[in-house]
């Protein structure tokens, strides 16, 4: 359960939390694309943005880089394998392998690009409560033909409530299965096949249950629109997050 | 002679797989009554119940809401009888408090306005109001279990089904559902109860029906078939067996 | 599809959208590399929610990721993890699912036809992931086969069984209900 709490949503009352859902929704997409043609004075530009809105978030980052351990080896395997994979210049060269400058740079580069968007993304996840996230879902998708963005919208609202309870139910039948030292068993198949088909029979009777209690309670698909709340400072922030593309993009 | 509110006919249910849910069920159901349905588990309780609001269809029989035939207007059925499942983890829909309780009337495509208002008012009176922005996944038992009831009431039923009302709740749970209950009954609406164990609500029900292998076997006041419930597999309450007859559960 | 049914439809998606999202979580200790259970999931997916469903569920797994939601492995989110060294492999997902419920249903559903349908699910996850790997690393294919593939060979064939004896003792859970065809 501690790895899912990891970036998800938490209460505040910060810009970014105050901010319209769909405003912060577009404006994470746009600088995600534009960063690809960034260099290193914009990326920065746009990390110190960041580092603005963690720091209004009241959010330590610092203590957070823990949970992106993942994420920061594949950066530095990234790095890595760049370095010594571009021709240029060689700085060193170890068992024939050499690194070259515009290795590093193009490396450097990569990376700091990958950060960047990971960090939007976290402050993103952070900032934003999923029942709001998924009310953007549906006005987004409002446009798209052949999407019906009500049925997305609720199979993602009934995603989130599967989540804990699916998680609950494995961790019963694990429980209920090293009580009876299942554990010990050694064959893979039968382990897999043990452990899934109590936790799936399970989850599929709920399930059952869960489409029982939207029947009841007069499901339809033609609903009712979510409503959103302005915090007037969307224009702001729009023109802001402009800006910030364009100089991603020209610099 | 007035029409009763609910009234069943000759109602039979054969699952797809050939065996036999319910036969002959024969049922008038008064203005506020307070029913508890009682029988062993597989005598037939849920599966009667789900056709109270159509989420069965009956394999021959049938039944009508104020002279009408339920299927009629399915969702009118369902407005008015209101439903809480056994299992109130698997009923509940929304990702967070007030979501879930607007859910129905989301449905029902209710405007905005209306649906703001109604899901407050329905949160006060249960107390809930505190924990509207919660996700219901971290709620108590009996917090859950008022959930569900505010899912329900904010459509104004004249009827309310419970299935199980106080499985699995600790002590000062089943007192604040039962505190419930008795609530809406008070206030004119219809309860029925299905229940195998009915120490907590017997003293406040008007009517008593048994149920088992599908069939209606007793039906009558309380206070006359409190001696024969353990003929069919029900324990008798306490007060009732130390001889001190039908006792309120509170104070 | 009635209403009934395709709420039902509609539930059971939701499910194995959570089931895949957690499926990034359960670890199963098997031999030097533990299994991850999400692939399985994906291909589960296919073989009971059918083609259409199934890419739907995908598609929504991944549509929430991207939008914030982290249900990456490793509590990720966001276009960056897409985009990312690994990011073929998660793309991947939405051909496999098609291409395994096509097969299944094709070859009658049967426990064989599931390996099979399964298999080819795999390898698709494996034709888009690899050569993605490779390319963000710019590394040899040798390199991308060693690090993207080889460890988890034995793996996969051991979830594909195991999925496809699932799939199997599941079938009657989820097509047995208490619902009649009249509704």
């Amino acid at each position: 359960m501690a790895e899912l709490t990891l970036f998800t949503y938490r209460k505040g009352d910060s810009l970014l939390h105050l901010l319209d859902v769909r405003c912060k929704f577009i404006l994470l997409c746009l600088t995600s694309i534009c960063i690809f043609k960034a260099h290193f004075s914009s990326v920065f530009l746009f990390i110190f943005v960041l580092i603005f809105f963690f720091i209004n978030c009241r959010i330590n980052l610092l203590k957070n880089l823990s949970g992106l351990a993942f994420f920061l080896l594949l950066l530095v395997l990234m790095f890595i394998s760049r370095s010594v994979a571009l021709p240029g210049d060689p700085v060193f060269t170890l068992f024939d392998i050499s690194v070259t400058k515009q290795g590093m740079t193009d490396g450097a580069l990569m990376v700091s690009r990958f950060f960047t968007i990971m960090m939007a993304g976290i402050l993103f996840s952070i900032t934003t409560r999923p029942a709001s996230l998924k009310n953007a879902i549906q006005w987004l998708l409002k446009p798209v033909p052949f999407v019906p963005e009500k049925r997305v919208a609720v199979m993602v609202s009934l995603a989130l409530t599967f989540l804990p309870l699916i998680l609950r139910q494995a961790n019963q039948v694990s429980d209920a299965q090293k009580a009876r030292l299942g554990n010990l068993n050694k064959n893979p198949v039968k382990k897999i096949v043990r452990l899934s088909i109590p936790l799936l029979k399970k989850t599929f009777v709920s399930a059952d249950n869960l489409a029982f209690a939207m029947e009841a309670r007069c499901y339809d698909e033609d609903r009712t629109d979510p409503e959103f709340h302005l915090s007037g400072k969307e224009g702001l922030f729009f023109i802001g997050g402009l800006v910030l593309s364009a100089c991603l993009v020209l610099y | 002679m007035k029409t009763p509110l609910i009234k069943i006919e000759n109602l039979n249910h054969s699952f797809s797989d050939g065996t036999c849910g319910i036969r002959d069920i024969c049922l008038c159901i008064d203005p506020e009554e307070f029913i508890i349905l009682a029988g062993r588990n597989g005598s037939g309780k849920t599966t009667l119940i789900r056709h109270f609001n159509g989420l069965l269809h009956p394999s021959s029989g049938k039944i009508t809401l104020n002279g009408n035939s339920i299927f009629k207007d399915i969702n009118l059925a369902r407005k008015k009888i209101g439903m809480i499942f056994q299992d109130a983890d698997t009923q509940i829909v929304g990702d967070t408090v007030f979501d879930e309780v607007a859910f129905g009337l989301e449905n029902l495509k209710i405007e905005r306005q209306y649906i703001t208002k109604k899901v407050m008012q329905v949160l006060k009176q249960l107390h809930l109001d505190h924990l509207k922005d919660r996700s219901p996944a971290t709620l108590s038992g009996g917090e859950k279990r008022k959930l569900a009831i505010a899912g329900i009431l904010v459509m104004e039923p004249d009827i309310i089904l419970f299935d199980e009302p106080f499985s699995n709740l600790d002590y000062p749970g089943t007192l604040s559902i039962l505190e419930i209950l008795i609530d809406l009954h008070e206030s004119g609406r219809t309860i029925i109860v299905a229940a195998h164990n009915m120490e907590a609500i017997i003293a406040h029900a008007t009517r008593l029906i048994i149920m088992e292998d599908g069939r209606i076997k007793k039906d009558g006041p309380p206070k006359d078939l409190v001696k024969t419930l353990e003929r069919f597999g029900i324990k008798e309450p306490c007060s009732s067996r130390l001889g001190f007859g039908i006792q309120p559960w509170q104070n | 599809m009635n209403k009934p049914n395709q709420l039902r439809m509609t539930v059971y998606a939701a499910l194995f959208v959570a089931l895949i999202a957690i499926g990034a979580f359960i670890h199963i200790p098997i031999g030097p590399i533990p299994i991850v259970l999400q692939n399985m999931f994906v291909l589960l997916a296919g073989i009971i929610l059918g083609p259409v469903w199934g890419l739907a569920c995908v598609a929504i797994y991944l549509f929430i990721g991207i939008c914030g939601l982290p249900v990456f492995s490793g509590g990720h989110s966001g276009i960056g993890w897409i985009l990312g060294p690994t990011g073929g492999y998660l793309i991947a997902y939405l051909p496999a699912v098609v291409a395994t419920a096509s097969i299944s249903k094709i070859l009658g559903q049967k426990f064989s036809g599931n390996v099979i349908a399964m298999v080819a699910g795999s390898v698709i996850i494996y034709a888009l992931g690899v050569p993605w790997l490779k390319f963000a690393f710019s590394m040899t294919w040798t390199k991308a086969f060693a690090a993207g593939m080889y460890p988890f060979i034995i793996g996969d064939c051991v979830k594909v069984i195991a999925a496809a004896m699932i799939a199997r003792m599941l079938k009657p859970v989820v097509t047995l209900q208490p619902q009649n065809k009249t509704a």
